[in-house]
């Protein structure tokens, strides 16, 4: 007991880095996963079929070799080269590859929407922004909730892909203390740690799909 | 005063011609009622008018004010302020298309208040009085997914009112009611005929046709085949179409 009590500023410190990717990949993934998909189901073809590839790629690929790629691998692009710190890098991957999956999630609650929301809102003189802030989006939400949930709940865990850059993170920092210590209860209280974040998320997905039951 | 003109109407879907010369005008505080077979283009034609449709030939003129027109060359021409004029005429659709997320009271007052501008205090007082019309003012606070069918669409009926609208089209409104719910939506239209609105249904309600118009016309394959009073259309029909039209749902 003594000894998790004395590991446990460490892995506090891990979290803290952890959560901070986790915050701000949400924050800037979820608007760019809204703006590609209107960009997804807009009428020009050419910006559907770029956004299009653009979602093929970042999901066909694995997140660990984006990560490598924008860390390692950027600075040897031509024009474009930049060398980003450890952590920029993560963000920047983590945004863009979040960014494609939020992206399918929030095309797939536009589609869902019947189209006579829209003739409705037409008929009452609502212009597009009008319709979509005030008619679609509400409704989409309430549609997406649970996958968004799932994706919230996988990035908790994915968050801890950044070990490879070498960041201390909550994984990296526990697996520090395993080797320094030849103790394998700093993995016990990792997934102590990664439970709880994950709980507390579900707590509050939870908490908004109640809140968004009371129209049904 | 004419409120509607439409003039050669013609709409296609790809190669299927749905709408092939369609011409009609409606008189203010007129009830045109619009029956026909399924296929026969009555919806479609109904949705051209308030521009749910785009139109393919032909023209449109809303309370002298024209929506759409056509040129010698075949070219179709949308008014700069087509929507405006469109959004002139309250639409009542099959499937209600109440807004869900929002109460009865919210459905109402949504446009008037971020479309129009109106004062909320204002358009409050008179969703209200819409709903005591429409007998549901006790229903005010509850979402619209709560409500039977015939309640959703008498909202939906007071949505469109509280826009103020000159017009009133009506598209299949008890097509998805049981029995029992469609008589007091016809009940609502019949109240709203009786205050002198101008409207346009499209309905397979024969008995509210026959009772509440002034005008029936019977459109089928793209034409409108036949058209008149209630009793010159229903009592001493001349197309042979129309004929075995009524033959059929009478039996």
């Amino acid at each position: 007991m003594d000894y998790i009590i004395s590991i446990i500023p460490q892995m506090l410190m891990g979290t803290v880095d952890t959560l901070r990717l986790f915050f701000i990949t949400i924050v800037l993934a979820i608007p760019l996963g809204i703006l590609l998909a209107f960009c997804r189901v807009s009428s020009f073809k050419l910006l559907r079929d770029v956004v299009a590839a653009y979602v093929y790629v970042l999901r066909g690929t694995p997140l660990m070799l984006q990560l490598l790629f924008v860390y390692f691998g950027l600075p040897f692009i031509p024009v474009i080269g930049i060398r980003l710190d450890d952590f920029p890098a993560a963000v920047l991957a983590f945004v863009l590859n979040y960014g494609a999956y939020f992206c399918e999630i929030f095309r797939a609650g536009l589609q869902a929407i019947p189209r006579g929301q829209f003739e409705a809102a037409k008929t009452l003189g609502m212009n597009y922004a009008q319709t979509m802030k005030r008619i679609i989006l509400p409704q989409v939400f309430k549609i997406i909730l649970p996958p968004v949930s799932n994706e919230t709940i996988t990035l908790v865990k994915d968050t801890s892909l950044i070990y490879v850059l070498a960041m201390n993170d909550l994984l990296r920092t526990t697996r520090n203390l395993v080797q320094r210590d030849f103790n394998i209860m700093p993995f016990v209280v990792a997934a102590v740690f990664y439970l709880v974040m994950s709980m507390i998320l579900t707590y509050g997905f939870n908490k908004l799909e109640k809140h968004f039951a009371r129209w049904d | 005063m004419r409120k509607i003109e439409a003039k050669s109407i013609c709409k296609k879907f790809d190669d299927l011609e749905v709408l092939k010369s369609i011409d009609m005008t409606v008189d203010e505080g007129e009830v045109v009622a619009i029956i026909g077979p399924s296929g026969g283009g009555k919806s479609t034609f109904l949705r051209c008018l308030n521009k749910l449709e785009t139109i393919n030939g032909g023209t449109i003129i809303i309370d002298g004010e024209t929506l759409v027109s056509t040129d010698e060359n075949g070219n179709v021409r949308y008014a700069d302020n087509s929507s405006r004029i469109a959004c002139r005429m309250g639409m009542v659709f099959q499937q209600f298309n109440l807004f869900p997320h929002m109460t009865v009271l919210e459905n109402l007052m949504e446009a008037p208040v971020h479309v129009q501008k109106r004062n909320p205090a204002e358009v409050q007082k008179e969703a209200e009085a819409l709903l005591e019309k429409v007998g549901l003012l006790d229903k005010r606070d509850q979402y619209p997914l709560r409500l039977s069918g015939g309640q959703q669409q008498r909202v939906a009926i007071a949505r469109a009112l509280c826009m103020k609208p000159d017009i009133m089209l009506f598209d299949e409104p008890t097509s998805s009611l049981d029995p029992e719910l469609t008589g007091e939506v016809l009940k609502t239209m019949r109240n709203l005929a009786e205050d002198h609105m101008t409207m346009v249904v499209v309905t397979h309600e024969m008995g509210f046709a026959r009772e509440v118009a002034t005008k029936v016309l019977f459109m089928a394959d793209g034409y409108i085949q036949e058209q008149g009073t209630p009793e010159e259309v229903f009592g001493n029909p001349k197309n042979e179409r129309l004929k075995s039209f009524l033959k059929s749902i009478l039996k």
